[in-house]
């Protein structure tokens, strides 16, 4: 590859590289450093003091973080209860959205029985069902069966969905016929060999389902606004959240406001940075495999 | 021993065909059936009383019933239009980035990039009600270093819908950039080495291997974010109650406030189901178009 009389151009194709490779990192260090921006602003901004957060130009580091911001939101809003609430509806739905998907997908994809893909097909087109079409008589529904205004209005509803039955079916696909057959000659019943047999074998894909469920659950906003009527006491913390906004309105609450989000993004993130590997994984697996 | 596996199956199936059918599938056809009825959201579903198309009538009419959903449908239409293109090329110029061998860092910069992804939109909305503030808001700051004026954001009836489909793709790029990444891994190396061998310089693969092989996974993502697009809600709730002088008001919002807080659900419903067929239309014909697309 080294002939005497190439080498010049191959130093000029070799410089041109490195500069296409300076920019692309430049650049790609301008995105990420403006995709982190806003939630470092906002950490930022939940340490400073009222006054630190009211200066233009503006202060960026707090010369003295503090933590002032997070105890005044524990004045405006009942933390530990709203932490609690999130806590107890995210962990329920997601349990119950487990096993519903498990067991859905496993018929999905190791049983034959008429209409499997009609079925399947209704099921699925309700993930592309945004909420606000149900909403009414949802509400109406819940209501009439005396669970509006509780933690099990927002609950029962969301104990399954499509996507979990999706992705739960397009994993247990893979999982060998001659397993289960085995399991079936031994006797098995088709719950043990459920949860026995085929669950650890898609165990990855369980846990990014989980993840899943947990962080969306956690975040939504829509349906339990809706369902408990202004029950302050059952509200999860993002609904909580939204009292600090006119809460002292204008910059005097900037602290207040970002310690808020802060102590709401916290549970997610965390999680995140602890299993990012799912998360892509199960975005990559129903996208692709779809 | 066919006959067992078909009724474990019928077990398998109860919960979630049970749940999904009594929480999805039966409010979805209330929708369709109030939206024929004259219902208050407030009385039991046996209150309602028939009257033919009047609802659709008098959301597309001209009272402010009319002026008001129609000004929310073109809004929303706006929004996911803006959102969408926004959305489809940056995911591909950030999936190139991470998904390049070049330059280092490719996977730290789809950890960053997704991580917003997690962020409930509440704690958003929080955030960027204070980036956008006019006065005192960082973003104003940074223009100002760049000799631009300071801007109004949402507080503009020009520059709030805008300000929020910023946000929003602020928030779930990281979600279409890995799909983007998951697309390009599919395309097969070799194709890149025989079109260099053919003497294709980048711009060239790019438009001739790249995107071709990638337009199922754009379909894909194009059908999301239309979907996302349309229940935009937290931001339009807290920070500019649909204003200002209606240029935030978005569907997810207004139907909500029609059908829940004024509890007119026959009302409500018939918005709900302008919706949901806009949304079968459009959908269906973005799949008519990929597979024309296909064909040629």
């Amino acid at each position: 590859m080294s002939a005497p009389g190439r080498s010049a151009s191959s130093r000029l194709a070799r410089k041109r590289l490195a500069g296409r490779g300076a920019l692309l990192a430049t650049l790609m260090l301008l995105v990420a450093v403006a995709s982190a921006f806003p939630l470092l602003w906002m950490v930022l901004s939940s340490l400073k003091t009222p006054a630190e957060t009211m200066q233009v130009p503006p202060v960026w580091i707090p010369r003295t973080p503090t933590l002032e911001a997070y105890e005044k939101v524990s004045g405006v809003i009942n933390v530990g209860r709203s932490m609690w609430n999130s806590l107890v509806i995210a962990t329920i739905t997601t349990a119950g959205i487990l096993v519903t998907s498990m067991m859905a997908g496993y018929a999905f994809a190791k049983h034959h029985f008429p209409g499997r893909s009609l079925l399947f097909s209704v099921l699925i087109a309700t993930m592309f069902l945004p909420p606000i079409v149900t909403l009414i008589p949802l509400y109406r529904l819940v209501g009439s069966i005396g669970l509006n205004a509780s933690l099990a209005g927002i609950i029962v509803p969301n104990l399954a969905n499509a996507f979990g039955i999706f992705l739960m079916r397009q994993f247990i696909a893979g999982v060998p016929d001659d397993l289960i057959d085995a399991a079936r000659m031994d006797g098995a019943s088709e719950l043990l060999i459920l949860f026995k047999i085929v669950a650890p074998s898609v165990a990855p894909a369980i846990a990014a389902l989980a993840l899943f469920a947990f962080v969306y659950h956690w975040n939504s906003y829509l349906w339990p606004l809706t369902v408990l009527q202004g029950n302050a006491h059952e509200y999860p913390i993002v609904i909580s959240l939204s009292r600090l906004l006119s809460y002292n309105r204008g910059a005097l609450n900037t602290g207040l406001v970002m310690a808020g989000a802060t102590l709401a993004v916290l549970p997610p993130l965390v999680l995140f940075v602890l299993l990012q590997r799912f998360f892509v994984d199960s975005i990559v697996g129903s996208a692709v495999k779809g | 021993m066919i006959k067992t596996y078909r009724a474990s199956a019928g077990i398998m199936l109860a919960p979630a065909v049970t749940l999904i059918g009594v929480f999805i599938l039966l409010p979805m056809l209330l929708t369709i059936w109030l939206s024929f009825q004259d219902w208050s959201t407030q009385t039991p579903f046996s209150n309602a009383s028939f009257i033919g198309f009047d609802n659709f009538r008098e959301i597309f009419g001209p009272t402010s019933v009319g002026r008001d959903f129609k000004r929310a449908l073109l809004n929303t239409a706006i929004y996911t239009a803006l959102s969408v293109m926004l959305i489809l090329p940056l995911s591909v110029v950030f999936g190139l980035m991470v998904h390049q061998r070049d330059v280092a860092g490719g996977t730290a910069l789809r950890t960053v990039l997704f991580s917003t992804y997690m962020v409930p939109m509440i704690a958003v909305t929080l955030v960027w009600s204070k980036l956008y503030s006019p006065s005192e808001g960082p973003l104003n700051q940074v223009l100002g270093l760049a000799g631009i004026g300071p801007q109004l954001w949402l507080s503009s009836p020009r520059s709030a819908l805008i300000s929020i489909v910023v946000l929003n793709v602020w928030q779930q790029i990281g979600y279409f950039t890995v799909l983007a990444v998951a697309g390009l891994t599919q395309i097969p190396g070799s194709l890149y080495e025989a079109a260099t061998l053919d003497g294709a310089n980048r711009r060239e693969q790019f438009r001739f291997i790249t995107l071709p092989l990638l337009s199922r996974t754009l379909l894909f993502s194009a059908v999301i974010a239309i979907i996302n697009a349309v229940q935009v809600f937290e931001p339009v709730a807290l920070i500019t109650q649909g204003g200002p002088v209606g240029s935030t008001n978005v569907l997810t919002y207004h139907i909500r406030r029609v059908g829940i807080e004024r509890a007119q659900g026959g009302l409500g419903s018939a918005m709900a189901v302008m919706l949901m067929l806009a949304l079968i239309v459009i959908v269906c014909a973005l799949f008519a178009f990929a597979n024309r697309k296909d064909d040629e």
